[in-house]
């Protein structure tokens, strides 16, 4: 499969170059990409024709659409609910209501692992499952699924809102390293971790995961957006996308984090241009995470973004990534104090 | 609804009912304790496939049906999924008219012998009886009469098979022999019409045979009313699967106006856990059908069944209960209920859960199965069991069953039976084109009539419910045969 | 009841049945198989149909006496009665013109191979059928199997017919020399996955058709399941043909096993029985 994967990779580059020196490969979480440009889990990336067109216009690898553990318990509820109301199907002493959320899991699963096997017939790029978790328990059979369906890699978001009041410190953090030792454990494949933004010491998780094997971080995960109406005083989202500035979060600790630990880290949130794009692999990110650039400006853009890095590397004299990547990180960097502040300090005060 | 209430009046105010009303003073019947059930001792029947419940003598039936008040409004009758007129029935038995009260039941229910031994009074008739809800006594023992009066008009040897309507000659097929096909197929003989059954398996009854237990109900007892079904001139074929051993078509051109599909929710659940294509790891259906059907249990017959000394079940359903029980019987030393929520909970009828705890079946409740470990030969051998909590209810009000992290360990076992439950057999609806299905996979029909989105087709029972009970596949049959009669008179 | 209206040994452990059945003679296709019962105390058993005859209302049956109901079935003759015969069971055989086709049978798995040979051929496609078995008694139907095909090769173990070898000795040298398209597998649970293997190494997409056990193959029990790509499929109405590259075959043999215990237990118990 590799042997076939380079193969293609080098096919596909030759025809969108626009210079024969410009090597954008680039290596993350054990998968050799074509450059660094991976579309993040979302409605992109739901089923094999938008996935397809992704790799047409350059993509170097997808991340599915996520398989949320609440959207099984929703679809579990919706189906329950409806065998209630239809005055035939027997619910009142049944068997297999007793154990239907297991069968809706199931089916859900089942979709899901019919997406994975279409889109690998339909791409050579790297396909990589992204999954949704809560809890430790309800995962570990799924990994094995995935795996045997031909997922590449497995990206796991675990999207514990830290909104428990009775939950103690460090307690979310050790869920993260238990749900991710559970995976790998099992895993044959790359297992990629996908971090909230809500930690106290990000260095801490981050480099915890890197140290227990994660193949890849993915910094950070960007999340739905309570926001309320005041003319119908309710609730609603914000901001569906992210806006080009968001990306400042991530910049700081891949920046910081790329030179400490082992395992590769992606940018991800607010990557709307190639500049953005350049600062992230200055930073020492090996790749970045599209989606909402790519929402607003269509699958398009991707040979847009990634005729403007070949052309900024030209100008630069660089013809590989490696040889720019992870130049602004921090790790025995003059700029180590930038970083590291936090404060206003230098912008009111002409320091630096 | 009205018409019910008159035609319930007017039975009521018969003489005979008047007078054995007064024959004796409400407080009396009050003040009389609720028949116990005879039955074989645990750990005698527990070796043994006999009947568990040995039935009343005609003196307990009689001193039961005298607790019945024959209210004016008898709300058991609600409780009833057909609505037997069950005062009628019961104070029949009381006035020693034994065979009033089977006929009684059969003018409702093709098969009361069944019902009675089968049917989840607990949830149905009793619990609407005044005594549970009014008096917060023992309700009267429906159930146990309703066997009473079907057994004992078998036993006379002079069953009550009603007269049937002159030949109209017309062909009706039914697929499917348990019990939704069965009563169709009495209903539509009686009216006059050409049937035929079609039965996939070699004998038929359905899940009556396969799936229901000897010590609960004796297959000899449906082999009786199949008999009886054949005496009107119903005609059997085994061994035929509609659609497939002839197509749709080729029966039409034989003659066939209009077909009965009642071949029930014969598709067994998995858990689709790891380990758990095991040797020794067996559905319900798989092992039942063994030990019913097959009569693996037997040294005589060839088939042959793998039955341990440590069984799990994993469910908590009536089938889990014939699961678990049949495998004490075969000779486990431990027979275990592996059940994912409370005992509180379990769907199963309560008289089978207590029967089972009675036997020695050890209930591990708040327990689920993760995964199945196997020895170098591929048969399982431990079940890596997680612990559950309850925690919010569903939109059922049920609560959900939630695992505890962490809380995995492990159980020997030598042999598991998987009775998740059982999921509409897609084969005949596959043969059938153009006919309207729901996501859970069953057959959509009018609830009045059973006719599919194709209008010579029918349906009931299983195909259309999912996996129920027997009482309500034979409710459908009786509309089902009602609606084809109607169908094919307009025809 | 069926008639058993025809009966030939075609060696010391396989016999040729035809028995009367109008409907499944007319409704089988290549691919079905049977579930017969042999008397009240039998058991169900499986047989995937060689052949049929539609005007005589007949269907062929090749069985291999391996335990009791199978030898019961060696010992019947011509004018027994069958108590119980079912089917056509299973899916029938996706057969389309794609080139040439490479068939490989197993002992007395070329008998379900037969009709799948017969069906390419007459779809219009170039056919190649490796045979393989123990020894020269063991190879059947090579006759049936040289009309249904452009060309056929016969293996054996120990070199008594034709050249010596495996049937994936077989299957290599096709390939090696001309173009396959698909290759189809039929035989002991082993060699499909030999055969399968070999046929992946090349590319070359293979069916196989399974033979678990069955109570009542009508996918009312799941004794016949196997892992199908990392689903559980049930042989008999998902199958009896899969993709062979997607069939959990160690999973198969080990759940083919479950009752060896019991069946050869009961198998010396009635070889005594009927030698007394």
């Amino acid at each position: 499969m590799a042997a076939r994967q380079q193969q293609v990779c080098t096919n596909i580059y030759k025809t969108n170059k626009i210079n024969s020196m410009t090597d954008l490969t680039t290596r993350f979480a054990g998968l050799t990409l074509q450059n660094p440009l991976i579309i993040g889990s979302s409605g992109l990336t739901n089923h094999p024709d938008n996935i397809a067109e992704l790799e047409k216009q350059g993509a170097a690898a997808v991340v599915l659409k996520s398989l949320f553990e609440e959207q099984i318990m929703a679809e579990t509820e919706e189906t329950i609910r409806a065998a209630y109301q239809h005055n035939l199907i027997y619910t009142q002493k049944s068997d297999a209501f007793d154990y239907i959320d297991m069968s809706v899991k199931e089916d859900t699963i089942a979709q899901y692992l019919e997406l994975i096997r279409e889109s690998k017939k339909r791409v050579s790029i790297p396909v990589i499952a992204s999954v949704n978790c809560v809890t430790a328990s309800e995962w570990t059979s799924f990994v094995n699924k995935i795996q045997t369906a031909g997922a590449d890699a497995i990206e796991l978001n675990i999207a514990i809102t830290p909104t428990d009041v009775t939950q103690t410190i460090g307690a979310r953090e050790k869920i993260h390293n238990i749900i991710f030792e559970r995976v790998k454990t099992i895993a044959r494949i790359p297992v990629i971790v996908k971090l909230s933004p809500y930690f106290t010491n990000p260095a801490l998780v981050i480099n915890s995961l890197s140290e227990a094997g994660a193949d890849g971080l993915v910094l950070f995960n960007r999340y739905y957006n309570p926001d309320f109406d005041i003319e119908t005083m309710t609730e609603k989202s914000a901001n569906t996308y992210s806006r080009p500035d968001e990306y400042s979060y991530s910049l700081r600790w891949i920046a910081i984090m790329s030179g400490k630990v082992g395992t590769g880290l992606s940018a991800a949130t607010g990557i709307h241009n190639t500049e953005t794009i350049i600062k992230q692999l200055l930073a020492g990110a090996q790749t970045v995470q599209l989606v909402s650039a790519i929402y607003k400006e269509g699958p398009g853009y991707i040979q847009t973004l990634l005729k403007e890095l070949e052309q900024w590397m030209d100008q630069k004299g660089f013809n590989q990534i490696d040889q720019f990547r992870a130049r602004l990180c921090t790790t025995g960097s003059i700029n180590q104090g930038i970083f590291d502040r936090i404060q206003f300090m230098k912008y009111f005060s002409n320091i630096g | 609804m009205e018409e019910t209430n008159q035609y319930l009046k007017q039975e009521r105010s018969q003489p005979w009912r008047e007078e054995l009303r007064n024959s004796l003073k409400a407080k009396d019947r009050t003040s009389r304790e609720r028949i116990k059930m005879p039955e074989q001792d645990p750990y005698v029947r527990n070796t043994n496939h006999s009947e568990v419940n040995n039935g009343l003598t005609a003196d307990q039936a009689i001193h039961e049906a005298s607790r019945c008040l024959d209210c004016v409004d008898p709300t058991c009758i609600s409780g009833c999924p057909v609505n037997i007129n069950i005062p009628k029935f019961i104070k029949y038995i009381e006035k020693k008219d034994f065979a009033g009260a089977a006929r009684t039941l059969k003018e409702t229910n093709a098969l009361p012998a069944v019902c009675g031994r089968v049917c989840p009074q607990e949830v149905q008739c009793e619990q609407k009886c005044f005594y549970a809800l009014k008096l917060k006594k023992e309700p009267v023992a429906i159930g146990h009469l309703e066997r009473f009066a079907a057994d004992s008009e078998r036993e006379s040897g002079k069953m009550y098979i009603p007269e049937p309507a002159k030949s109209n000659g017309i062909k009706v097929a039914v697929i499917g022999s348990g019990p939704a096909g069965l009563t169709v197929a009495g209903d539509m003989a009686r009216l006059g019409y050409d049937v035929t059954i079609f039965e996939a398996l070699h004998e038929p009854g359905g899940v009556l045979k396969y799936g229901i237990p000897e010590f609960r109900l004796p297959n000899t007892i449906v082999d009786i009313e199949i008999e009886n079904l054949k005496k009107t001139g119903v005609k059997i074929f085994t061994n035929f699967i509609v659609g497939v051993t002839a197509t749709i078509e080729q029966m039409k051109q034989q003659g066939y106006k209009a077909f009965f599909i009642g071949s029930g929710a014969g598709l067994p659940n998995f858990m689709n856990i790891p380990g758990e294509n095991l040797a020794g790891i067996f559905s319900s259906n798989e092992y039942l059908t063994r030990i019913n059907l097959m009569h693996a249990s037997h040294s005589d017959y060839d088939t042959p069944v793998i039955s341990g000394k440590h069984v799990a079940v994993i469910g908590g359903g009536n089938t889990a209960m014939d699961s678990v029980r049949t495998a004490k019987r075969l000779g486990a030393d431990r027979a275990m209920i592996i059940y994912r929520r409370s005992m509180e909970e379990m769907p199963a009828r309560i008289e089978e859960i207590k029967h089972a705890q009675e036997e020695g079946i050890e209930f591990m409740c708040l327990n689920n199965p993760v995964a199945y470990l196997g020895d170098d030969r591929g048969r399982v051998k431990t079940i890596r069991v997680q612990r559950m909590e309850l925690g919010e209810p569903d939109s059922s009000g049920r609560r959900r069953p939630v695992a505890v992290e962490g809380s995995e360990y492990d159980i020997d076992a030598d042999t598991v039976i998987v009775a998740v439950g059982v999921s509409p057999n897609p084969i005949i609806p596959a043969a059938i084109p153009d006919l309207e299905t729901t996501k859970w996979k069953t057959i959509v029909v009018n609830p009045e009539t059973m006719q599919t989105s194709r209008p010579e087709f029918f349906a009931g029972g299983d195909i259309v419910r999912g996996g129920a009970t027997v009482i309500l596949a034979m409710g459908d049959g009786r509309k089902a045969a009602a609606g084809m009669h109607q169908y094919l008179q307009n025809q | 009841m069926y008639r058993i209206v025809e009966k030939e040994i075609l060696h010391d452990l396989v016999v040729k049945l035809v028995i009367e059945h109008g409907d499944i003679a007319v409704s089988r296709k290549p691919g079905h198989f049977i579930i017969l019962r042999i008397d009240e105390k039998g058991e169900r058993i499986p047989l995937t149909i060689a052949d049929s005859d539609p005007v005589k209302g007949t269907i062929t049956l090749v069985v291999q006496r391996v335990g009791v109901t199978s030898h019961k079935l060696f010992n019947m003759n011509a004018g027994d009665m069958l108590l119980d015969v079912v089917g056509p069971l299973g899916k029938a055989t996706h057969i389309e013109k794609t080139g040439t086709i490479l068939c490989a049978g197993g002992g007395v798995g070329i008998a379900p191979l037969l009709p799948i040979a017969r069906g390419f051929r007459e779809a219009g496609n170039r056919v190649i059928s490796v045979l393989a078995a123990r020894t020269k008694s063991m190879v059947i139907l090579e006759k049936e199997m040289r009309m249904a095909s452009d060309e056929v090769i016969v293996f054996t173990d120990d070199g008594s017919y034709g050249r010596q070898g495996l049937v994936t000795h077989g299957m290599e040298e096709v390939i090696q020399r001309e173009k396959i398209n698909q290759s189809i597998a039929i035989g002991p649970a082993v060699m499909m996955k030999y055969a399968a293997l070999t046929s992946a190494k090349y590319n070359i997409p293979c069916m196989a058709s399974l033979n678990t056990i069955m109570v009542d193959g009508t996918g009312m029990c799941g004794a016949c399941r196997v892992t199908v790509g990392g689903k559980t499929k049930f042989v008999c109405v998902d199958g009896p043909e899969f993709d062979a590259s997607l069939v959990d075959f160690d999973e198969m043999i080990m759940r083919l096993g479950a009752y060896k215990d019991e069946e050869y237990k009961a198998y010396q118990q009635y070889l005594a029985k009927i030698k007394a």
